[in-house]
């Protein structure tokens, strides 16, 4: 009897959440149909689910968005720019952090650099590169970079001091203690910092398909606003949240794996 | 010659003299106790002495040269053994630290790990993280990670401090036994007089600030118990009780 | 002497750098309409700082800093609410779960089209997009605070029998106010990130545009003047906001010491 009721009791948790989504969905589609706010801007539920299955069946040359080729390019150019980003931050971010003295004449370069929004960037790397997707790839990138270096020069300057005095009664080389000590004792730093590089990544490569006209579900969108086609501007703003909880929800798992040694 | 030779060792530090002056020395497979009050610098005088602390005054040798920096050779057991683990590896990847860092052949570590572990007997736990380890079992790896490095030395910063009574007396057998087959010459801090006469050959009390009238090292006493120790029998025995009589008041009660 | 040194030295990097950059644009891209040497950009700074049309300097940062404020006050405003709601009452947080999971990882940019369509240009188009993106780290770490409160300070309000008005007024809202001017400070950072964002995608008003169009004009020193001054305006707002979380903190009894761990 008791398992039962704890059984009901979660089933009736989650029902509640579904309860309150559906009522939003209720509401947005009575008021698409009801007409409270204009189809131009608010469309169907219907016509955003057909747009979203039109997209992904589109034939080449037709009217439609292919949004299926649309979100492959957004997410391989997020992905990419994010795995680069990740990279360069770790390797950059452990040569500077590795040396008190680097970190003591870089850092507060560094800390100028943090609140700089990464689509700033853009004008810039158009001047040098030109309209292409080179050059959206290197600003997402470079972006993306900033969260990671900045958590792995700060997780570094900040390992257990104790370790570092276990490491040099063992005579640890630097290197040795870097690539032992300080980066796993960073890991924890460094993944929340490639969590928030991957939003970050998502964001510029969306600005840089809008501003470069570059294929993608930025531009995708914005084409369709220009063309007033709302469910299909509604269908790549359903896609691009789509794409952010996935990566987000797969960054996190990988996250709990790499950590579980906190929590046994 | 002895293993560990302090001479003259003086050590400033924050503006107040630590440690005045202090000469003696250390031979080969002694276990010397150091025992006082919080504040008089024993804890310092094991740092220096594994080359963490640089003298102000004075040096240390081992084996004739002279103590700079940290080596392989000394190894050192803190007192918050969870803070002196890495928290991402397991139990015999906290023992195999030592044995990487000391470029031993890899096709020779996996068995010396496993003889380290059985000295202290965790073979049965080698695959669980610190964090799933009691007090006393993280100790016990910090202490077999330390053997690993094969030391001429054993320093030990009141190791059993953090850990329950029971804990802290199995320990410490433990330890009297493993020195003891091993042949390792220890440098024990702590601040419990009691398991000091217990452990200890010999026993070095020191004072805080001292002055040139009252340098740091109040006493100096040979422990003319045998080994093996238990528990039981030496708290009883009549030596044990004039110890602790004449060094009780270098505690800082009297 | 030596204290004069230290406080100099922050500055060193970044002086080689831009001397390299000075020297690299002035003699390899010589006369180019994509580059600038950082001379030549501080002039057209100059230049921007005492214009008193539409595009100087103040009214356009002015522009921006008011566009985001505003965003910034009703996102974090509703934000803020909605946490306390949520934060409260757990059976509020399970129900909305669902929908807050879905709707949160929509990317602030993916509505900048959508923006665009309803409202056109102008302020309400990038202060509702600034709006979206706030609300949602508000709501978040509102819930978060108001779970978070220390649980030995709820046993001694149910010992002293107070009701839940003066259990969530006495003592969980004050309790509270420390991590809300982190959220504060969080939001503050996202609120001129995005905007300047919206500028740089679509808007034709502010810091962003500016630079966009400078770009655009091969204007190559006023658009790194631009993007320098973005950059200094991000980090003296990052500065006020952590003073004036610092000051929350002390003020709310933390210790000072303490400052240092909350200002991540």
């Amino acid at each position: 009897m008791n398992l039962l009721a704890q059984a009901l009791r979660r089933c009736l948790v989650w029902w509640e959440s579904i309860a309150v989504l559906l009522i939003f969905l209720s509401v947005w589609w009575l008021a698409s149909h009801g007409d409270w706010i204009s189809r131009v801007f608010l469309p169907t539920p219907e016509a955003t689910w057909a747009s979203l299955a039109q997209g992904f069946s589109a034939e080449p040359g037709q009217d439609a968005a292919d949004l299926g080729q649309a979100s492959w390019q957004t997410f391989v150019r997020m992905f990419l720019g994010w795995g680069l980003a990740s990279l360069i931050g770790v390797g950059l971010g452990a040569l500077i952090g590795m040396s008190q003295i680097a970190r003591q004449w870089i850092a507060p370069t560094l800390e100028f650099l943090r609140p700089l929004p990464a689509s700033a960037v853009l004008p810039l790397a158009i001047s040098i590169f030109g309209l292409s997707p080179g050059m959206v790839l290197f600003v997402v990138s470079f972006g993306a970079m900033w969260p990671v270096l900045l958590a792995t020069v700060q997780g570094l300057a900040q390992v257990e001091p104790r370790l570092k005095e276990v490491a040099a009664g063992l005579q640890l080389s630097r290197l040795a203690f870097v690539w032992k000590i300080g980066l796993p004792s960073t890991l924890p730093d460094i993944l929340a910092g490639m969590r928030l590089s991957m939003t970050v990544s998502l964001i510029v490569a969306v600005v840089g398909e809008m501003i470069a006209s570059q294929a993608g579900l930025g531009q995708a969108i914005l084409l369709a606003a220009r063309s007033f086609r709302a469910s299909e501007l509604f269908a790549g703003i359903v896609l691009l949240g789509a794409l952010g909880f996935v990566s987000n929800a797969l960054l996190a798992g990988l996250e709990q794996r790499l950590l579980r040694w906190q929590r046994p | 010659m002895a293993l560990l030779s302090f001479e003259g060792l003086g050590i400033h530090l924050g503006g107040r003299e630590i440690l005045s002056p202090t000469s003696f020395e250390v031979a080969r497979g002694e276990f010397v106790c150091i025992i006082g009050p919080s504040g008089c610098g024993k804890t310092t005088l094991l740092r220096a002495a594994a080359g963490l602390v640089q003298p102000s005054a004075g040096a240390i040798f081992r084996q004739g040269n002279k103590v700079l920096r940290p080596s392989r050779e000394v190894a050192f057991v803190f007192q918050d053994y969870t803070r002196a683990l890495l928290p991402w590896r397991t139990v015999q990847g906290n023992v195999m630290l030592a044995l990487e860092a000391a470029q031993v052949p890899v096709a020779q570590r996996a068995a010396r790990v496993q003889q380290v572990l059985k000295t202290v007997n965790l073979q049965a736990h080698q695959h669980k993280f610190p964090a799933q380890l009691s007090g006393g079992m993280q100790q016990r790896v910090q202490i077999a990670r330390c053997l690993a490095q094969s030391p001429d030395v054993l320093m030990m910063d009141e190791p059993f401090g953090a850990l329950d009574a029971m804990t802290r007396e199995a320990l410490q057998d433990e330890l009297a036994r493993l020195v003891r087959e091993q042949g390792l010459t220890v440098l024990f801090v702590t601040h419990d007089l009691e398991e000091a006469i217990y452990l200890g050959d010999r026993v070095i009390a020191l004072r805080t600030n001292p002055t040139p009238q009252r340098p740091s090292v109040a006493a100096m006493i040979d422990v003319p118990i045998a080994h093996p120790r238990d528990h039981l029998g030496v708290k009883e025995h009549p030596e044990f009780l004039r110890l602790r009589r004449e060094l009780y008041h270098y505690l800082g009660h009297g | 002497m030596a204290d004069m040194l230290s406080r100099l030295r922050p500055w060193v990097f970044p002086v080689l750098v831009l001397s390299l950059l000075e020297w690299y644009v002035r003699s390899v891209a010589d006369s180019s309409d994509a580059l600038a040497t950082p001379l030549q950009a501080a002039r057209a700074w100059w230049d921007l700082l005492w214009l008193s049309s539409d595009e100087g300097l103040w009214r356009v940062t002015g522009f921006t800093l008011g566009t985001a404020a505003l965003g910034l006050g009703m996102g974090a405003g509703c934000g803020l609410l909605l946490g306390l709601l949520l934060g409260l009452s757990p059976r509020a947080a399970r129900m909305s779960f669902l929908t807050v999971e879905v709707l949160r990882p929509i990317p602030s940019v993916a509505l900048i089209p959508l923006a665009m369509l309803v409202f056109g240009f102008g302020v309400r188009m990038e202060l509702s997009v600034v709006a979206f993106a706030t609300f949602w780290p508000m709501l978040i770490l509102t819930q978060a605070a108001a779970r978070q409160v220390e649980p030995r300070l709820l046993e001694v309000s149910a010992a002293l029998g107070l009701t839940a008005w003066q259990r969530t007024w006495w003592i969980v809202l004050p309790a509270m106010v420390p991590r809300l001017f982190v959220a504060l400070r969080l939001g503050v950072a996202v609120a001129l990130v995005v905007a300047v964002t919206v500028e740089i995608a679509a808007n034709p008003n502010g810091m962003g545009y500016a630079m966009m169009i400078a770009q655009q004009s091969m204007e190559p020193a006023r658009m790194l003047a631009w993007l320098f001054w973005i950059g200094v305006v991000g980090m003296v707002i990052n500065v006020v906001t952590l003073r004036a979380q610092q000051w929350a903190h002390v003020r709310m009894g933390g210790s000072v010491t303490d400052t240092h761990r909350v200002s991540a």
